[in-house]
Protein backbone atom coordinates (compact mmCIF):
# COMPACT_ATOMS: atom_id res chain seq x y z
CA UNK A 1 0.00 0.00 0.00
CA UNK A 2 2.86 2.61 -0.93
CA UNK A 3 1.22 3.96 -3.98
CA UNK A 4 -2.20 4.79 -2.58
CA UNK A 5 -3.71 7.67 -4.57
CA UNK A 6 -6.06 10.43 -2.76
CA UNK A 7 -7.63 12.68 -4.88
CA UNK A 8 -7.18 13.01 -8.61
CA UNK A 9 -4.85 14.75 -9.03
CA UNK A 10 -2.23 14.14 -11.11
CA UNK A 11 1.20 16.17 -11.29
CA UNK A 12 1.88 18.39 -14.66
CA UNK A 13 2.34 21.37 -15.56
CA UNK A 14 0.45 24.33 -17.14
CA UNK A 15 -1.85 27.29 -16.89
CA UNK A 16 -4.09 25.66 -13.95
CA UNK A 17 -1.13 24.53 -11.96
CA UNK A 18 0.15 27.98 -11.79
CA UNK A 19 -3.05 29.29 -10.73
CA UNK A 20 -3.73 29.90 -6.95
CA UNK A 21 -5.74 27.09 -5.36
CA UNK A 22 -8.64 30.05 -4.16
CA UNK A 23 -8.76 31.99 -7.61
CA UNK A 24 -9.27 27.92 -9.32
CA UNK A 25 -12.56 27.39 -6.93
CA UNK A 26 -13.80 30.92 -6.74
CA UNK A 27 -13.53 31.02 -10.72
CA UNK A 28 -15.54 26.87 -11.01
CA UNK A 29 -18.30 28.14 -9.29
CA UNK A 30 -18.40 31.20 -11.02
CA UNK A 31 -18.47 29.62 -14.15
CA UNK A 32 -21.11 27.25 -12.63
CA UNK A 33 -23.49 30.03 -11.88
CA UNK A 34 -22.99 31.13 -15.47
CA UNK A 35 -23.72 27.66 -16.87
CA UNK A 36 -27.17 27.47 -14.88
CA UNK A 37 -28.28 30.68 -16.17
CA UNK A 38 -27.63 29.76 -20.20
CA UNK A 39 -31.07 29.13 -21.38
CA UNK A 40 -30.56 27.61 -24.38
CA UNK A 41 -28.65 24.43 -26.47
CA UNK A 42 -26.75 26.71 -28.56
CA UNK A 43 -25.99 28.93 -26.02
CA UNK A 44 -24.58 25.73 -23.96
CA UNK A 45 -22.68 24.68 -26.92
CA UNK A 46 -20.54 28.00 -27.05
CA UNK A 47 -19.97 27.37 -23.30
CA UNK A 48 -19.04 23.69 -24.21
CA UNK A 49 -16.20 24.82 -26.70
CA UNK A 50 -14.90 27.38 -24.81
CA UNK A 51 -14.43 24.76 -22.06
CA UNK A 52 -12.84 22.75 -24.67
CA UNK A 53 -10.44 25.47 -25.16
CA UNK A 54 -9.53 25.96 -22.07
CA UNK A 55 -8.68 22.46 -21.42
CA UNK A 56 -6.39 21.99 -24.68
CA UNK A 57 -4.86 25.30 -23.82
CA UNK A 58 -4.24 24.03 -19.66
CA UNK A 59 -3.23 20.75 -21.16
CA UNK A 60 -6.12 18.98 -19.76
CA UNK A 61 -5.86 15.14 -20.61
CA UNK A 62 -9.52 14.64 -21.92
CA UNK A 63 -9.59 10.94 -21.01
CA UNK A 64 -9.08 11.84 -17.44
CA UNK A 65 -12.03 14.28 -17.98
CA UNK A 66 -13.91 11.30 -19.12
CA UNK A 67 -13.07 8.92 -16.54
CA UNK A 68 -14.20 11.38 -14.11
CA UNK A 69 -17.42 11.21 -15.26
CA UNK A 70 -18.11 7.69 -15.17
CA UNK A 71 -19.45 7.20 -11.87
CA UNK A 72 -21.98 9.97 -12.88
CA UNK A 73 -23.35 7.99 -15.60
CA UNK A 74 -26.45 6.64 -14.25
CA UNK A 75 -27.12 10.23 -12.88
CA UNK A 76 -26.91 10.94 -16.06
CA UNK A 77 -29.03 8.17 -17.99
CA UNK A 78 -31.72 8.89 -15.03
CA UNK A 79 -31.45 12.96 -16.09
CA UNK A 80 -32.21 12.00 -19.61
CA UNK A 81 -34.77 9.22 -19.49
CA UNK A 82 -36.72 11.01 -16.76
CA UNK A 83 -37.16 14.40 -19.31
CA UNK A 84 -37.87 11.62 -22.10
CA UNK A 85 -40.38 10.50 -19.89
CA UNK A 86 -41.56 13.34 -18.34
CA UNK A 87 -41.70 16.28 -20.33
CA UNK A 88 -45.41 16.50 -22.25
CA UNK A 89 -44.62 19.66 -23.72
CA UNK A 90 -44.24 21.05 -27.49
CA UNK A 91 -44.74 18.29 -30.53
CA UNK A 92 -45.48 14.97 -30.34
CA UNK A 93 -42.96 12.46 -32.01
CA UNK A 94 -43.55 9.27 -31.26
CA UNK A 95 -46.70 7.38 -29.98
CA UNK A 96 -46.46 3.96 -29.28
CA UNK A 97 -48.55 1.61 -27.18
CA UNK A 98 -46.59 -0.92 -25.33
CA UNK A 99 -48.12 -4.29 -24.18
CA UNK A 100 -47.13 -6.05 -20.92
CA UNK A 101 -47.98 -9.64 -21.25
CA UNK A 102 -47.27 -12.86 -20.67
CA UNK A 103 -44.86 -13.02 -23.42
CA UNK A 104 -43.25 -9.62 -23.24
CA UNK A 105 -42.69 -10.10 -19.30
CA UNK A 106 -41.16 -13.42 -19.63
CA UNK A 107 -38.87 -11.83 -22.45
CA UNK A 108 -37.79 -9.04 -20.20
CA UNK A 109 -37.20 -11.99 -17.65
CA UNK A 110 -34.96 -13.76 -20.04
CA UNK A 111 -33.53 -10.52 -21.52
CA UNK A 112 -32.27 -9.55 -17.78
CA UNK A 113 -30.58 -12.51 -17.04
CA UNK A 114 -28.98 -12.35 -20.42
CA UNK A 115 -27.46 -8.50 -19.60
CA UNK A 116 -26.75 -9.65 -15.93
CA UNK A 117 -23.97 -12.58 -17.79
CA UNK A 118 -22.95 -10.30 -20.23
CA UNK A 119 -22.30 -7.62 -17.87
CA UNK A 120 -20.30 -9.89 -15.60
CA UNK A 121 -17.71 -9.93 -17.81
CA UNK A 122 -16.76 -6.49 -17.18
CA UNK A 123 -16.68 -4.48 -19.96
CA UNK A 124 -18.66 -1.99 -22.01
CA UNK A 125 -20.89 -2.11 -19.38
CA UNK A 126 -22.39 1.32 -19.92
CA UNK A 127 -23.20 0.34 -23.55
CA UNK A 128 -24.61 -2.71 -22.46
CA UNK A 129 -27.17 -1.25 -19.88
CA UNK A 130 -28.39 0.98 -22.87
CA UNK A 131 -28.74 -1.59 -24.84
CA UNK A 132 -30.45 -3.14 -21.91
CA UNK A 133 -33.19 -0.47 -21.75
CA UNK A 134 -33.55 -0.33 -25.36
CA UNK A 135 -34.48 -4.24 -25.05
CA UNK A 136 -36.98 -3.51 -22.82
CA UNK A 137 -38.57 -1.06 -25.28
CA UNK A 138 -38.35 -3.43 -28.17
CA UNK A 139 -39.68 -6.05 -26.18
CA UNK A 140 -43.41 -4.07 -24.63
CA UNK A 141 -43.74 -3.35 -27.98
CA UNK A 142 -43.23 -6.03 -30.72
CA UNK A 143 -43.95 -8.75 -27.98
CA UNK A 144 -47.99 -8.19 -27.59
CA UNK A 145 -48.95 -12.15 -27.82
CA UNK A 146 -50.51 -14.25 -24.74
CA UNK A 147 -52.35 -13.18 -21.72
CA UNK A 148 -52.40 -8.82 -21.49
CA UNK A 149 -52.19 -7.68 -18.33
CA UNK A 150 -52.05 -4.38 -19.17
CA UNK A 151 -50.83 -1.77 -21.95
CA UNK A 152 -49.23 1.94 -21.27
CA UNK A 153 -48.67 4.28 -23.42
CA UNK A 154 -45.28 5.50 -24.99
CA UNK A 155 -44.86 8.94 -25.62
CA UNK A 156 -42.37 11.27 -26.58
CA UNK A 157 -42.60 14.80 -27.26
CA UNK A 158 -39.94 17.03 -28.84
CA UNK A 159 -39.35 19.37 -25.98
CA UNK A 160 -38.41 16.50 -23.88
CA UNK A 161 -35.97 15.48 -26.09
CA UNK A 162 -34.53 19.21 -26.22
CA UNK A 163 -34.41 19.57 -22.50
CA UNK A 164 -32.90 16.25 -22.14
CA UNK A 165 -30.13 17.15 -24.18
CA UNK A 166 -29.75 20.80 -23.08
CA UNK A 167 -29.78 18.68 -18.96
CA UNK A 168 -26.94 15.97 -20.28
CA UNK A 169 -24.84 19.39 -21.77
CA UNK A 170 -25.10 20.94 -18.79
CA UNK A 171 -24.25 18.38 -16.44
CA UNK A 172 -21.40 17.53 -18.69
CA UNK A 173 -20.23 20.94 -18.52
CA UNK A 174 -20.24 20.77 -15.03
CA UNK A 175 -18.26 17.75 -13.72
CA UNK A 176 -15.53 18.57 -16.42
CA UNK A 177 -15.26 22.19 -14.49
CA UNK A 178 -14.94 20.54 -11.61
CA UNK A 179 -12.71 17.44 -12.59
CA UNK A 180 -10.46 20.05 -13.58
CA UNK A 181 -10.17 21.50 -10.33
CA UNK A 182 -9.45 18.23 -8.83
CA UNK A 183 -7.48 17.24 -11.56
CA UNK A 184 -4.86 19.94 -10.92
CA UNK A 185 -5.00 20.43 -7.93
CA UNK A 186 -3.44 19.00 -4.65
CA UNK A 187 -5.75 17.78 -2.33
CA UNK A 188 -3.68 20.03 0.32
CA UNK A 189 -4.12 22.85 -1.89
CA UNK A 190 -7.54 22.95 -2.05
CA UNK A 191 -7.73 22.26 1.48
CA UNK A 192 -5.35 25.66 1.99
CA UNK A 193 -7.69 26.89 -0.46
CA UNK A 194 -10.47 26.39 1.25
CA UNK A 195 -9.52 26.92 4.24
CA UNK A 196 -8.48 30.50 3.40
CA UNK A 197 -11.80 31.34 1.88
CA UNK A 198 -13.65 29.76 4.54
CA UNK A 199 -11.48 32.58 7.11
CA UNK A 200 -14.25 34.88 7.19
CA UNK A 201 -16.95 32.17 9.04
CA UNK A 202 -15.17 33.35 11.74
CA UNK A 203 -17.48 35.74 13.05
CA UNK A 204 -20.20 32.96 13.63
CA UNK A 205 -17.88 31.17 15.12
CA UNK A 206 -16.13 28.46 12.75
CA UNK A 207 -12.50 28.35 13.10
CA UNK A 208 -11.37 27.47 8.89
CA UNK A 209 -7.92 26.80 10.20
CA UNK A 210 -9.03 23.87 12.64
CA UNK A 211 -10.94 22.53 10.01
CA UNK A 212 -8.06 23.07 7.16
CA UNK A 213 -5.83 20.62 10.23
CA UNK A 214 -8.62 18.18 10.19
CA UNK A 215 -8.72 17.41 6.14
CA UNK A 216 -5.04 17.46 6.09
CA UNK A 217 -4.27 15.21 8.98
CA UNK A 218 -7.40 12.70 7.43
CA UNK A 219 -5.38 12.66 3.90
CA UNK A 220 -2.18 12.07 5.57
CA UNK A 221 -3.16 9.19 8.05
CA UNK A 222 -5.87 7.45 5.32
CA UNK A 223 -2.22 4.91 3.83
CA UNK A 224 -1.32 4.36 7.47
CA UNK A 225 -4.49 3.05 8.46
CA UNK A 226 -5.08 1.11 5.51
CA UNK A 227 -2.11 -0.60 6.12
CA UNK A 228 -3.30 -1.22 9.46
CA UNK A 229 -6.00 -2.95 8.19
CA UNK A 230 -4.71 -5.06 5.68
CA UNK A 231 -2.82 -6.42 8.37
CA UNK A 232 -5.55 -6.95 10.55
CA UNK A 233 -6.58 -8.71 7.74
CA UNK A 234 -3.95 -10.71 7.27
CA UNK A 235 -3.73 -11.88 10.97
CA UNK A 236 -7.15 -12.03 10.71
CA UNK A 237 -6.66 -14.86 7.84
CA UNK A 238 -3.94 -16.37 8.59
CA UNK A 239 -6.17 -17.58 11.38
CA UNK A 240 -8.58 -18.73 9.17
CA UNK A 241 -11.10 -15.47 8.29
CA UNK A 242 -12.29 -15.61 4.86
CA UNK A 243 -13.44 -12.43 4.14
CA UNK A 244 -14.32 -13.42 0.56
CA UNK A 245 -17.11 -15.80 0.92
CA UNK A 246 -19.62 -16.49 3.06
CA UNK A 247 -23.04 -15.22 3.65
CA UNK A 248 -23.67 -11.53 4.11
CA UNK A 249 -24.48 -12.07 8.23
CA UNK A 250 -20.94 -14.18 8.04
CA UNK A 251 -19.29 -10.59 6.27
CA UNK A 252 -20.73 -8.20 8.24
CA UNK A 253 -19.56 -9.92 11.70
CA UNK A 254 -16.23 -9.97 9.73
CA UNK A 255 -16.21 -6.78 9.20
CA UNK A 256 -17.26 -6.04 13.05
CA UNK A 257 -14.17 -7.64 13.78
CA UNK A 258 -11.92 -5.35 11.73
CA UNK A 259 -13.40 -2.72 12.46
CA UNK A 260 -13.21 -3.00 16.46
CA UNK A 261 -9.43 -3.64 16.32
CA UNK A 262 -8.78 -0.58 13.93
CA UNK A 263 -11.49 1.74 15.99
CA UNK A 264 -8.69 0.79 19.13
CA UNK A 265 -5.90 1.49 17.00
CA UNK A 266 -7.01 4.60 15.72
CA UNK A 267 -7.83 5.74 19.34
CA UNK A 268 -4.40 5.16 20.24
CA UNK A 269 -2.46 6.92 17.45
CA UNK A 270 -4.52 9.91 18.07
CA UNK A 271 -3.72 10.13 21.45
CA UNK A 272 0.33 9.50 20.57
CA UNK A 273 -0.24 12.22 17.95
CA UNK A 274 -2.07 14.62 19.85
CA UNK A 275 1.20 14.35 22.41
CA UNK A 276 3.60 14.46 19.28
CA UNK A 277 1.55 17.97 18.64
CA UNK A 278 1.18 19.66 21.90
CA UNK A 279 4.90 18.64 22.12
CA UNK A 280 5.50 20.88 19.20
CA UNK A 281 3.62 23.64 20.43
CA UNK A 282 0.89 23.22 18.77
CA UNK A 283 -2.15 25.01 20.57
CA UNK A 284 -5.57 24.96 19.11
CA UNK A 285 -6.61 28.57 18.03
CA UNK A 286 -3.35 29.79 17.75
CA UNK A 287 -1.89 31.69 15.10
CA UNK A 288 0.38 30.16 13.03
CA UNK A 289 2.65 30.79 10.19
CA UNK A 290 2.15 28.58 6.87
CA UNK A 291 5.14 26.88 5.25
CA UNK A 292 2.64 26.85 1.96
CA UNK A 293 1.67 30.19 1.58
CA UNK A 294 -1.19 30.86 -1.47
CA UNK A 295 0.38 33.41 -3.52
CA UNK A 296 -1.99 35.28 -6.29
CA UNK A 297 0.19 35.86 -9.59
CA UNK A 298 -0.66 36.75 -13.16
CA UNK A 299 -2.44 34.03 -14.35
CA UNK A 300 -5.32 34.31 -11.60
CA UNK A 301 -5.52 37.90 -12.35
CA UNK A 302 -6.23 36.81 -16.11
CA UNK A 303 -8.56 33.75 -15.04
CA UNK A 304 -10.33 35.79 -12.57
CA UNK A 305 -11.31 38.91 -15.54
CA UNK A 306 -12.06 35.79 -17.81
CA UNK A 307 -14.54 34.20 -15.51
CA UNK A 308 -15.89 37.84 -14.24
CA UNK A 309 -16.51 38.78 -18.32
CA UNK A 310 -18.22 35.07 -18.46
CA UNK A 311 -20.73 35.36 -15.99
CA UNK A 312 -20.91 39.14 -17.32
CA UNK A 313 -22.00 38.14 -20.24
CA UNK A 314 -24.72 35.13 -19.34
CA UNK A 315 -26.54 37.66 -17.07
CA UNK A 316 -26.25 40.10 -19.93
CA UNK A 317 -28.01 37.46 -22.42
CA UNK A 318 -30.43 35.92 -19.40
CA UNK A 319 -31.90 39.73 -19.12
CA UNK A 320 -32.07 40.17 -22.96
CA UNK A 321 -32.92 36.55 -23.67
CA UNK B 1 22.08 24.83 39.82
CA UNK B 2 21.92 22.53 36.94
CA UNK B 3 20.19 23.11 33.71
CA UNK B 4 17.72 20.75 33.97
CA UNK B 5 16.60 19.99 37.52
CA UNK B 6 13.41 17.69 38.61
CA UNK B 7 12.74 18.04 42.47
CA UNK B 8 10.55 15.39 44.23
CA UNK B 9 8.23 14.52 40.97
CA UNK B 10 5.60 12.04 42.16
CA UNK B 11 2.64 11.37 39.37
CA UNK B 12 -0.51 9.32 39.51
CA UNK B 13 -3.20 8.47 36.55
CA UNK B 14 -5.98 7.78 39.27
CA UNK B 15 -4.86 8.94 42.64
CA UNK B 16 -3.86 4.89 43.94
CA UNK B 17 -1.17 3.75 42.32
CA UNK B 18 1.70 6.08 42.21
CA UNK B 19 3.52 5.84 39.15
CA UNK B 20 6.65 7.99 39.84
CA UNK B 21 7.46 8.37 43.18
CA UNK B 22 10.14 11.34 44.73
CA UNK B 23 12.31 11.83 41.41
CA UNK B 24 15.13 14.08 41.92
CA UNK B 25 16.99 14.46 38.86
CA UNK B 26 19.95 16.75 38.04
CA UNK B 27 20.75 16.73 34.16
CA UNK B 28 23.29 19.41 32.74
CA UNK B 29 24.00 21.02 29.59
CA UNK B 30 25.38 19.14 26.81
CA UNK B 31 24.78 15.24 28.78
CA UNK B 32 23.72 12.78 27.52
CA UNK B 33 21.73 10.53 29.72
CA UNK B 34 20.14 7.32 29.70
CA UNK B 35 16.99 6.30 31.80
CA UNK B 36 16.85 2.53 31.69
CA UNK B 37 14.14 0.65 33.21
CA UNK B 38 12.25 -2.22 32.14
CA UNK B 39 8.05 -2.31 31.49
CA UNK B 40 6.15 -0.31 34.08
CA UNK B 41 9.36 1.41 35.45
CA UNK B 42 7.70 5.00 34.62
CA UNK B 43 10.13 6.11 32.46
CA UNK B 44 7.36 7.17 29.65
CA UNK B 45 5.33 8.89 32.17
CA UNK B 46 8.56 10.54 33.47
CA UNK B 47 9.62 11.48 29.51
CA UNK B 48 5.83 12.11 29.20
CA UNK B 49 5.97 14.93 32.38
CA UNK B 50 8.97 16.51 31.39
CA UNK B 51 7.85 18.33 28.21
CA UNK B 52 4.76 19.00 30.13
CA UNK B 53 2.26 16.44 28.44
CA UNK B 54 1.29 15.20 31.73
CA UNK B 55 1.24 17.20 34.93
CA UNK B 56 2.55 15.90 38.29
CA UNK B 57 0.89 15.79 41.59
CA UNK B 58 3.84 16.59 43.10
CA UNK B 59 7.67 18.03 42.85
CA UNK B 60 8.62 20.56 40.20
CA UNK B 61 10.70 20.44 36.89
CA UNK B 62 12.93 23.57 35.66
CA UNK B 63 14.94 24.02 32.72
CA UNK B 64 17.25 27.05 33.04
CA UNK B 65 15.82 27.98 36.26
CA UNK B 66 12.26 28.49 34.93
CA UNK B 67 9.76 26.06 36.19
CA UNK B 68 7.31 23.96 33.97
CA UNK B 69 3.97 24.63 34.61
CA UNK B 70 0.71 25.21 32.41
CA UNK B 71 2.27 29.11 31.21
CA UNK B 72 5.53 28.22 30.81
CA UNK B 73 5.14 25.27 29.35
CA UNK B 74 5.20 27.08 25.40
CA UNK B 75 8.18 28.26 25.84
CA UNK B 76 10.13 25.14 27.89
CA UNK B 77 8.94 23.61 24.85
CA UNK B 78 11.35 25.70 22.72
CA UNK B 79 13.89 24.19 24.60
CA UNK B 80 12.84 20.64 24.49
CA UNK B 81 11.40 18.04 22.23
CA UNK B 82 10.78 14.61 22.08
CA UNK B 83 11.31 12.00 19.85
CA UNK B 84 8.45 9.34 20.70
CA UNK B 85 8.28 5.63 20.08
CA UNK B 86 5.79 4.69 17.00
CA UNK B 87 7.50 6.85 13.79
CA UNK B 88 3.85 7.24 12.69
CA UNK B 89 2.00 8.45 15.24
CA UNK B 90 4.07 11.37 15.24
CA UNK B 91 4.57 12.69 11.70
CA UNK B 92 1.96 15.60 11.14
CA UNK B 93 2.51 16.78 8.01
CA UNK B 94 1.24 15.65 4.63
CA UNK B 95 5.18 15.61 3.07
CA UNK B 96 8.73 15.83 4.98
CA UNK B 97 8.80 19.45 4.38
CA UNK B 98 5.23 20.08 6.08
CA UNK B 99 6.61 18.04 8.74
CA UNK B 100 9.65 19.49 9.66
CA UNK B 101 8.00 22.71 9.34
CA UNK B 102 5.01 21.81 12.34
CA UNK B 103 6.74 22.87 14.69
CA UNK B 104 8.34 26.08 13.34
CA UNK B 105 4.60 27.24 11.95
CA UNK B 106 3.41 26.84 15.70
CA UNK B 107 6.22 29.35 16.91
CA UNK B 108 5.37 31.72 14.25
CA UNK B 109 8.21 31.29 12.04
CA UNK B 110 8.40 33.52 8.50
CA UNK B 111 7.65 31.40 5.77
CA UNK B 112 11.38 32.46 4.22
CA UNK B 113 13.06 31.63 7.35
CA UNK B 114 11.35 27.89 7.50
CA UNK B 115 12.53 27.16 4.14
CA UNK B 116 16.14 27.97 4.94
CA UNK B 117 15.76 26.00 7.83
CA UNK B 118 14.04 23.30 6.46
CA UNK B 119 16.90 22.79 3.43
CA UNK B 120 19.39 23.05 6.74
CA UNK B 121 17.71 21.03 8.93
CA UNK B 122 16.73 18.02 6.08
CA UNK B 123 20.51 18.06 5.36
CA UNK B 124 21.61 17.34 8.80
CA UNK B 125 19.35 14.71 8.74
CA UNK B 126 20.57 13.27 5.56
CA UNK B 127 16.31 13.67 4.47
CA UNK B 128 17.17 16.61 1.82
CA UNK B 129 16.18 14.28 -0.92
CA UNK B 130 12.71 13.44 0.14
CA UNK B 131 11.44 16.63 1.24
CA UNK B 132 8.43 16.16 -1.02
CA UNK B 133 8.30 12.47 -0.21
CA UNK B 134 4.98 11.06 1.96
CA UNK B 135 5.45 9.81 5.27
CA UNK B 136 4.09 6.18 3.88
CA UNK B 137 7.11 6.07 1.25
CA UNK B 138 9.59 6.27 4.12
CA UNK B 139 11.29 3.83 6.48
CA UNK B 140 10.63 4.37 10.10
CA UNK B 141 13.98 5.32 10.63
CA UNK B 142 13.60 7.97 7.96
CA UNK B 143 10.82 9.33 10.30
CA UNK B 144 12.35 9.15 13.49
CA UNK B 145 14.75 11.22 11.49
CA UNK B 146 12.42 13.63 9.82
CA UNK B 147 10.92 14.17 13.86
CA UNK B 148 14.54 14.54 15.21
CA UNK B 149 14.81 17.39 12.28
CA UNK B 150 11.18 18.95 13.05
CA UNK B 151 12.34 19.32 16.60
CA UNK B 152 15.67 20.75 15.72
CA UNK B 153 14.21 23.32 13.40
CA UNK B 154 12.53 24.76 16.57
CA UNK B 155 15.93 25.59 18.19
CA UNK B 156 15.52 22.89 20.79
CA UNK B 157 18.41 22.25 23.45
CA UNK B 158 18.02 19.45 25.07
CA UNK B 159 16.14 15.77 23.20
CA UNK B 160 13.87 13.43 24.88
CA UNK B 161 14.47 9.91 22.60
CA UNK B 162 11.31 8.36 24.43
CA UNK B 163 12.38 4.08 23.33
CA UNK B 164 12.95 6.11 19.65
CA UNK B 165 14.68 2.79 18.21
CA UNK B 166 12.55 0.07 19.80
CA UNK B 167 10.49 0.25 16.47
CA UNK B 168 13.54 0.09 14.37
CA UNK B 169 15.16 -2.53 12.35
CA UNK B 170 19.08 -3.10 13.70
CA UNK B 171 20.30 -1.40 11.03
CA UNK B 172 18.03 1.76 11.45
CA UNK B 173 18.52 1.65 15.30
CA UNK B 174 22.14 1.83 14.90
CA UNK B 175 21.74 4.72 11.89
CA UNK B 176 19.69 6.67 14.48
CA UNK B 177 22.02 6.66 17.19
CA UNK B 178 24.48 7.54 15.01
CA UNK B 179 22.43 10.68 14.31
CA UNK B 180 22.10 11.11 18.07
CA UNK B 181 26.09 10.94 18.90
CA UNK B 182 26.77 13.73 16.83
CA UNK B 183 23.68 16.13 17.88
CA UNK B 184 25.19 15.42 21.08
CA UNK B 185 28.88 16.18 20.03
CA UNK B 186 27.21 19.39 18.66
CA UNK B 187 26.36 20.20 21.92
CA UNK B 188 22.30 19.01 22.40
CA UNK B 189 21.59 17.39 25.54
CA UNK B 190 20.34 14.06 25.22
CA UNK B 191 17.74 11.75 27.31
CA UNK B 192 17.89 8.60 26.07
CA UNK B 193 14.51 6.69 27.63
CA UNK B 194 15.01 3.05 26.87
CA UNK B 195 14.36 -0.48 28.21
CA UNK B 196 17.77 -1.81 26.42
CA UNK B 197 20.94 -1.81 28.02
CA UNK B 198 23.06 -2.01 24.82
CA UNK B 199 21.08 1.17 23.74
CA UNK B 200 21.97 2.80 27.22
CA UNK B 201 25.86 1.89 26.62
CA UNK B 202 26.34 4.66 24.62
CA UNK B 203 25.30 7.44 27.19
CA UNK B 204 27.61 8.61 29.53
CA UNK B 205 25.13 8.51 32.62
CA UNK B 206 22.53 5.55 33.91
CA UNK B 207 19.48 6.73 35.30
CA UNK B 208 18.09 3.29 36.58
CA UNK B 209 14.05 3.39 37.44
CA UNK B 210 12.43 1.19 38.93
CA UNK B 211 8.61 0.66 40.08
CA UNK B 212 8.61 4.91 39.52
CA UNK B 213 11.80 5.40 41.92
CA UNK B 214 15.44 6.29 41.24
CA UNK B 215 17.19 2.95 41.70
CA UNK B 216 20.88 3.83 41.12
CA UNK B 217 21.90 6.62 39.00
CA UNK B 218 25.64 7.20 38.31
CA UNK B 219 28.26 7.04 35.28
CA UNK B 220 27.95 3.77 33.53
CA UNK B 221 31.28 2.20 34.00
CA UNK B 222 30.71 2.47 37.67
CA UNK B 223 27.47 0.93 37.57
CA UNK B 224 28.57 -1.83 35.10
CA UNK B 225 31.07 -2.74 37.83
CA UNK B 226 28.00 -3.44 40.40
CA UNK B 227 26.10 -5.85 38.41
CA UNK B 228 23.09 -6.69 41.39
CA UNK B 229 21.89 -3.53 40.31
CA UNK B 230 21.00 -4.79 37.17
CA UNK B 231 19.53 -7.69 38.67
CA UNK B 232 17.63 -6.51 40.90
CA UNK B 233 15.78 -3.91 38.00
CA UNK B 234 14.86 -6.75 36.05
CA UNK B 235 17.71 -5.40 33.26
CA UNK B 236 19.60 -8.03 31.48
CA UNK B 237 23.38 -6.68 31.35
CA UNK B 238 25.08 -6.56 28.14
CA UNK B 239 26.27 -9.88 26.81
CA UNK B 240 29.91 -8.78 27.29
CA UNK B 241 29.99 -7.69 30.76
CA UNK B 242 28.15 -10.58 31.73
CA UNK B 243 30.80 -12.80 30.39
CA UNK B 244 33.29 -10.66 31.61
CA UNK B 245 31.52 -10.90 34.93
CA UNK B 246 31.52 -15.05 34.60
CA UNK B 247 35.26 -15.87 33.77
CA UNK B 248 37.46 -16.85 36.71
CA UNK B 249 40.27 -14.45 37.48
CA UNK B 250 42.44 -17.32 38.52
CA UNK B 251 43.41 -18.94 35.29
CA UNK B 252 45.78 -16.82 33.22
CA UNK B 253 43.94 -17.23 29.81
CA UNK B 254 40.68 -16.36 30.88
CA UNK B 255 42.36 -13.59 32.43
CA UNK B 256 43.37 -12.25 28.60
CA UNK B 257 40.01 -13.48 27.43
CA UNK B 258 38.72 -11.28 30.16
CA UNK B 259 40.92 -8.25 29.34
CA UNK B 260 40.05 -8.35 25.91
CA UNK B 261 36.54 -8.41 26.56
CA UNK B 262 36.71 -5.04 28.47
CA UNK B 263 38.65 -3.10 25.77
CA UNK B 264 36.48 -4.55 23.65
CA UNK B 265 32.97 -2.81 25.19
CA UNK B 266 34.89 0.39 26.33
CA UNK B 267 35.46 0.84 22.77
CA UNK B 268 31.68 0.44 21.74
Amino acid sequence: MKNIVIGQYIPGKGLFYRMDPRTKIISVITLMIAIFLLGSIPQLLVAFSVCAVMMWVGNIPVKRVIRGMKPLIILLLFTFFFQIFFNKEGKLLLDEVMHVTVVSVLGIVLWTIIWRLLARIGKFKTVLLLAYIMGIFVLFRFLPFGYSFTTFRFAIYEKGIEMSIFVIIRLVIIISLSTVLTLTTKPTDLTQGLESLMRPLKIIGIRSEDFALIISISLRYIPTILDEAFKIMAAQASRGADFAEGKLKDKVKQVISLLVPMFIIAFKRSEDLADAMESRNFVPGKPRTRIHELRFGWTDIGVGVFTLAALALTIVLKVIG
Amino acid sequence: MSYIEVKDLSFSYTGKRMILKDISLSIEKGEWVAILGHNGSGKSTLAKAMVGLLEPNQGTIAYDGVVLTNDTAYDIRKKVGIVFQNPDNQFVGVTVRDDIAFGMENLMVPQKQMLEMIDFYSEKVGMKDFLDKEPSTLSGGQKQRVAIAGILAMQTQVIIFDEATSMLDPYARRDLIEYIQKLNQEGITVIMITHDINEAMYANRLVILKDGTIFSDGDKWSLFKQPEIFENSHLELPFSLKLAAALDDSLPEEKAVKDFLWQSISNT
